[in-house]
């Protein structure tokens, strides 16, 4: 078997010694030779990595493993969706749906019920209880929108859950609104859950009676000078409990020297009174 | 929430002025993101000064040709750290090179990077050393030895010929060399610069601006190195070096303060809607770091040294002196260019009506500490290159002499001369 096979490989190796020596071609450079043993592993090293590491369908369908689409639609479904609901619970989603909660889904109160709906009597979603689920949205926070109803928890009913007052699936306000927050319910909003919510409006601004007949012709006064600031907030002014006639002893009145304080400019131009950060 | 990055929004929150998004009160891209442009500027830079003296046949740039690219090989390595840092999950930074995304600016950077790194500098630089890594290998005992044979590859050959095919390759690898070099830091000023939402930041001049200010950094880097390592190693600086150094130096530095007032202008005579905030930032958060800074001490203060030093008839001691004070003047000119695109441009709001503040951190991922470690780090892996890689011309001759002389005696002598 060896003595067969020598006699080709001789005949090749003299056959390449012959284009060696005949050859008038120049030998490619050992440091090319070196360096492309370099790029080849890396090169070679590279596509082992690929084909190890980036997984079969990536690329089909964009700059993602295509299969995760099919995976996904494989999981099994935790939501029912609000229609589901509807089939059997249709006075309360008729209800939720022509209230303010109307963009809000069944599911995101009572939790996943795509099991409840396949078993409607053993499997029974969640019942929202105590304060924490309605925190979720109307806990204060600054960048939800102006207006947006919101509570500081500590400050409204304490402890109380929000279910004695308000109905979930129709959170109309208990209170209709009136008086000021009629027309600047934006302002009112704010003003609830700032430092100054203890006070009526009238204490700043004095309105005309006529003022809610003819809002544009009769307009309500607004502080024009620092002093008016300074009467609760100056560090020579009255106690807490004398001014206004409002019970303010819960709150720390912030102090500032009125002379000093804040140059030439007006209070508000650095402090907005309604908001919460009014400080 | 974490209540120790609650107490930290706080602090910011109480240095944000006029109205501004609840997501843009904390900077999102940190000091480490000012480093990264600073280190691939000097690589760029010192690469293109280097290429001056192969391309455009500057022999007055020799004694620092190898020092360039030593340097611009030691900043290149470091140049992706601050990124990985920043990003977290270093170890998944190859996934951009196994899964190439063409849509992501930021994933394109990966292949300029590696292109620039493995086909431009390395190449280059082993080209160079070749001949000089085999001579000296013959010396070198122990670990040296060891590390010399596996830089060169093994490669032994050192004839004529091979050394003038190393010589062809150092020069064509040059004339790739420098459009990659524009690329590689091009493209870090694009990657600002195309950022549409951004007036601070979208301009289509950045790139050009960015390329210019990474000439003027690595010439005033190299320019630093060299002095300092000359006078480290106890031996007379090359007056006509420097002078050269100098001379590209303030021309460089023209050109880049010309390019920056052309946008400044630009931005001026447009007056579109941002020019008030962009007005706010120039003359409050970044008055002290853009006008005194880098444009009076790191651009116009160097340029009337240099010119002052060059075109007149000082004494070479007095030259060199002002030369040095002028580039590390330059140095931190364009540390604080860096600080005020990156930094700067997050300062003021989308609704340009208002700016908030950068808290620098001390500690932690993206710290002070980190930003000094990684700004140290390149000097460390040049020492080593140093080593490893002498660049002066003294090592070069010296031990060619001695390598000839070895081949031309007899193997027992060759042994008694090491």
């Amino acid at each position: 078997m060896i003595e067969s096979l020598a006699k080709p490989v001789k005949a090749l190796r003299a056959w390449i010694r012959g284009r060696r020596a005949g050859s008038r071609r120049r030998r490619i450079p050992t440091q090319l030779i070196q360096l492309g043993v370099i790029f080849a592993v890396v090169g070679v090293g590279m596509f082992l990595m690929r084909q190890k590491f980036v997984p079969d369908t990536f690329g089909d369908l964009g700059h993602y493993r295509a299969a995760a689409v099919a995976a996904n639609a494989e999981l099994e479904p935790r939501y029912a969706g609000w229609q589901e609901c509807a089939m059997c619970h249709p006075d309360k989603v008729e209800a939720k749906n022509s209230s303010f909660h109307r963009t809000v889904s069944c599911e995101s109160c009572h939790g996943p019920a795509n099991d409840h709906a396949s078993n409607p009597m053993q499997l029974k979603p969640e019942l929202p209880a105590g304060r924490e689920p309605c925190l979720a949205c109307h806990s204060y926070l600054a960048s939800r929108p102006t207006g947006f109803p919101q509570i500081i928890e500590e400050r409204h009913n304490p402890v109380r859950a929000c279910t004695g007052c308000h109905d979930a699936h129709d959170p109309t306000p208990p209170e209709s609104i009136q008086e000021c927050s009629a027309c600047h319910n934006t302002i009112a909003r704010s003003k609830a859950v700032s430092p100054h919510a203890p006070l009526d409006c009238e204490v700043c601004h004095e309105a005309p009676p006529e003022h809610k007949v003819q809002p544009r012709a009769h307009v309500p006064k607004k502080p024009f000078e620092r002093e008016f600031c300074g009467t609760c907030h100056d560090r020579r002014a009255r106690p807490p409990e004398e001014i206004r006639g409002v019970d303010l002893s819960v709150y720390e009145i912030p102090r500032i020297d009125l002379v000093t304080h804040g140059g030439t400019f007006v209070c508000w131009q650095c402090h907005y009174q309604h908001s919460p950060e009014a400080r | 929430m974490d209540p120790e990055h609650l107490a930290q929004l706080e602090a910011a929150l109480g240095q944000v002025t006029g109205f501004i998004y609840p997501n843009e009160v904390e900077l999102h891209w940190s000091i480490l993101i000012v480093i990264y442009p600073y280190l691939t500027g000097l690589v760029a830079g010192a690469f293109i000064l280097a290429s001056l003296e192969k391309v455009f046949k500057v022999k007055a740039l020799q004694p620092t040709y190898r020092l360039a690219l030593l340097t611009a090989l030691a900043f290149l390595i470091v140049a992706p750290m601050p990124l990985q840092a920043h990003l977290g999950h270093p170890e998944r930074a190859f996934e951009i090179f196994l899964t190439p995304n063409s849509a992501s600016a930021m994933a394109m950077f990966g292949f300029v990077y590696a292109w620039y790194l493995m086909v431009v500098l390395l190449m280059e630089i082993w080209f160079d050393y070749r001949a000089d890594l085999v001579r000296w290998r013959q010396n070198d005992k122990g670990v040296m030895k060891l590390v010399r044979w596996l830089i060169s590859l093994g490669s032994r050959d050192v004839s004529p010929a091979a050394v003038a095919f190393d010589k062809k390759a150092v020069q064509f690898i040059t004339i790739v060399g420098i459009p990659s070099a524009f690329l590689l830091h091009g493209y870090v000023g694009f990657i600002f610069g195309s950022v549409k939402a951004n007036p601070w930041w979208s301009s289509v001049l950045m790139p050009i601006v960015f390329l210019f200010s990474a000439i003027v950094s690595g010439i005033s880097m190299v320019l630093l190195i060299y002095y300092v390592t000359t006078l480290l190693r106890r031996k007379e600086l090359d007056m006509s070096c420097l002078d050269a150094l100098a001379s590209f130096l303030f021309y460089a530095l023209i050109i880049d303060l010309s390019l920056e007032a052309l946008d400044f202008i630009h931005r001026l005579y447009e007056s579109e809607e941002s020019i008030e905030i962009l007005e706010q930032l120039i003359f409050g958060k970044l008055f002290l770091s853009l006008t005194i800074v880098q444009i009076l001490l790191g651009t116009i203060v160097p340029i009337v040294f240099l010119a002052a030093a060059r075109f007149s008839e000082l004494p070479n001691e007095m030259k060199r002196m002002i030369y040095f004070v002028a580039a590390v003047l330059v140095q931190v000119g364009i540390f604080s260019t860096r600080w005020n695109v990156v930094i700067g441009g997050q300062l003021f709001s989308k609704s340009l009506r208002g700016l908030t503040a950068y808290k620098l951190e001390f500690g932690g991922q993206e710290g002070l500490l980190v930003a000094i470690g990684l700004l140290i780090l390149p000097f460390l892996i040049l020492a080593l290159l140093l080593k490893i890689l002498p660049p002066w011309e003294d090592a070069k001759t010296d031990s060619s002499e001695l390598s000839e002389a070895m081949t031309e005696a007899e193997p027992s002598e060759a042994s008694s001369l090491s």
